[in-house]
């Protein structure tokens, strides 16, 4: 019972954030029905995906503080399962991707035990090379497709059980139904015990220890929690995009994507990985769709994203939510 | 004969990962910082030997200098611009922060250059190789394992005989000691900065003589880089050194293996996962490194 006031209890946040919060929900409900173009919705699928993988990065990224960039690996796991199983054996999405879920978890746990004796940067690279590894190996591993990826069947008419769908609607009430559930989770995790642990460890890992926490299981812990959420947005993208490469879902620059979105946005507080997705999947986008298209000015699009990130952490490490809450403090 | 051959290739490709990871694990060593944009250094000192030797028609060995003074120039600038000011933030915010510089300069090199493959067709060394025995040396890659060889004798004498080297040493054990003993940290590390960009700036310039340069190159090497400076301990000149000719051995010795044994798991397209592989297990079985120290 306790469980469930915690998940649905937002009442320690300030009045602004929860209007903030209800205006934003009543908005997303709405959004199909704005007759907003394609590209607007897509971008909007985007959005909520990356803050999915967000919020699991921000358990042991921005609660636990572990500088992890590996998150890719656990992507390409949950795409791969989805595929693969409706490819081989035609299970539909509803089991496979539960089934991913759990082989992410299994895989980060036999991962994570031996990660989470590498602190700072050793830590930090070890989580990209996993990833490396593991794409290399999809990138030639002929059973899987290889380098080339795999193809979803495309059913003949729309398929719940499969989650083909003709409109891009369907996929966004869904993967927003997948939002609201992160957003649960997190409000319950960061009042649970190991959130505290988790906070804890990231202040002082030695005064952790010698209060009887056991950091490494607690870390092992939040980083197979991180893997799940990064496994269902990866399980969603494969039956959304209809097709995955490890290109596409296991590439470094993804994992980066993941751990820096939430670092701008403010790594660690409730509302960073969102609030840094709604900033940097848009501008993306944009200054890609429009920068992108002209002739001669191939790359300025992420010349410019790239001297914002440097902005950024030089000037704000703790990142837009960093800066609202600067602005909070000067006001009260 | 085979695996000798291939004992060979590898050392002196390892002597270049070494040249590389050098600058990476100088920078390190003085101010904790891994800088994701050290493979973008390298592809600019790529650029700039291809460029000036193109245009102006000398020899790319000859360029060589040019090279490492961009890659100096480059060090400088990115540590007055940015690295002064990420080294209040978080670990994380550094690494972030290194990661912009990187993509900046990425997409800078593929904004003025474009996604061409290019590489150096002719000069005094290219295309010529050296017969010794039953092993041939392409005399590029010897030239580059001399001059490897040379800057890491160079950096360490630098580092272990001279004033200028205890006061860096010194800025790296403990910075604000070195600051009340009258060290001015805020040049070493720009010094340090200077270093590491001048000898990757001097690897590119060898690089380029045997490796195409396109916009992307800095991964792949910034990677092996990471994994050698990891493998022999942040900030160690020796473990940089060492760990990178075993980088280069395990590059060229598994493929060698895979062959003989007839283990297609074992092939070429995975040589940069055994390294990776290797990464993981040392520093799991040896969490600091093969030669790095414990704070």
């Amino acid at each position: 019972m306790d469980t469930l006031k915690d998940v649905f209890d937002f009442r320690d946040f300030s009045k602004v954030e929860q209007v903030v919060l209800v205006l934003f929900s009543l908005f997303l409900l709405v959004f199909p029905w704005l007759e907003a173009g394609s590209f607007v919705k897509v971008v909007m699928i985007q959005f909520l995906l990356f803050s999915l993988f967000g919020m699991g990065w921000n358990t042991i990224g921005g609660y636990g503080g572990q500088v992890e960039l590996g998150k890719a690996q656990y992507v390409g796991i949950g795409a791969y399962s989805v595929a693969l199983m409706m490819v081989w054996w035609k299970i539909p999405f509803w089991v496979s991707m539960p089934i991913g879920v759990l082989i992410a978890i299994g895989y980060s746990f036999i991962i994570g035990y031996p990660l989470f004796r590498l602190k700072g940067h050793y830590f930090a690279i070890a989580t990209i090379c996993t990833s490396l590894v593991l794409q290399d190996i999809f990138i030639n591993w002929k059973l899987v497709g290889a380098a080339k990826g795999i193809e979803l069947p495309i059913r003949d008419h729309p398929d719940f059980l499969y989650m083909q769908f003709k409109s891009d609607t369907y996929y966004f009430y869904f993967i927003m139904a997948l939002f609201y559930v992160g957003i649960f989770y997190m409000n319950w995790f960061r009042k649970s015990k190991l959130g505290y642990q988790l906070r804890m460890i990231k202040e002082d890992e030695e005064a952790a220890e010698s209060l009887g926490i056991n950091a490494r299981w607690c870390k092992i812990k939040a980083y197979s929690i991180a893997s799940a959420f990064v496994a269902v947005g990866g399980g969603f993208l494969a039956v959304y995009n209809l097709y995955i490469d490890p290109y596409s879902v296991m590439d470094l620059d993804l994992s980066i994507k993941i751990a820096l979105m939430s670092m701008l946005g403010g790594a660690g507080s409730m509302w960073g990985p969102i609030i840094g997705s709604a900033f940097l999947v848009p501008l993306d986008r944009f200054l890609g769709s429009w920068l992108g298209a002209q002739k001669g000015l191939i790359g300025v699009d992420f010349m410019i994203y790239a001297a914002l990130i440097m902005i950024v952490s030089a000037y704000q490490p703790r990142g837009i939510w960093g800066i609202i809450e600067q602005f909070r403090k000067r006001g009260a | 004969m085979i695996v000798l051959d291939a004992l060979l290739q590898g050392i002196l490709m390892g002597l270049l990962f070494a040249l590389v990871a050098l600058g990476l694990t100088i920078i390190f060593g003085m101010m904790d910082i891994v800088n994701f944009a050290h493979g973008e250094f390298l592809m600019i000192g790529m650029y700039t030997t291809y460029w000036t030797s193109l245009l102006l028609h000398i020899d790319p060995l000859i360029t060589l200098p040019a090279s490492a003074i961009v890659g100096m120039l480059l060090g400088l600038a990115s540590y007055y611009c940015l690295v002064k000011y990420l080294l209040r933030g978080p670990m994380i915010a550094q690494l972030f922060g290194t990661f912009g510089l990187m993509l900046f300069l990425r997409y800078l090199a593929q904004f003025l250059f474009g996604t061409d493959y290019r590489i150096i067709q002719k000069g005094l060394l290219v295309g010529k190789s050296l017969s010794l025995g039953p092993f041939i040396i392409d005399w590029t890659k010897l030239s580059t394992a001399i001059l490897s060889l040379l800057a890491f004798i160079l950096v360490y004498y630098l580092l272990h005989r001279t004033k200028l080297g205890k006061a860096l040493r010194a800025t790296a054990l403990n910075k604000e000691a070195a600051a009340y003993m009258g060290i001015r940290t805020d040049r070493m590390n720009a010094l340090a900065w200077a270093i590491g960009g001048g000898t990757v700036g001097i690897a590119g310039g060898l690089l380029v003589n045997f490796w195409y340069v396109y916009p992307t190159i800095g991964l792949v090497f910034v990677m092996i880089a990471f994994a050698s400076v990891a493998m022999g301990g942040f900030g160690s000149i020796k473990g940089a050194f060492f760990a990178g000719v075993i980088v280069g051995m395990i590059e060229l010795l598994f493929p060698v293996f895979g062959y003989l044994i007839g283990w297609d798991f074992l092939g070429p397209h995975f040589k940069f996962t055994l390294v990776y592989f290797a990464y993981f297990i040392i520093v799991v079985l040896r969490p600091q490194g093969l030669f790095g120290w414990t704070r």
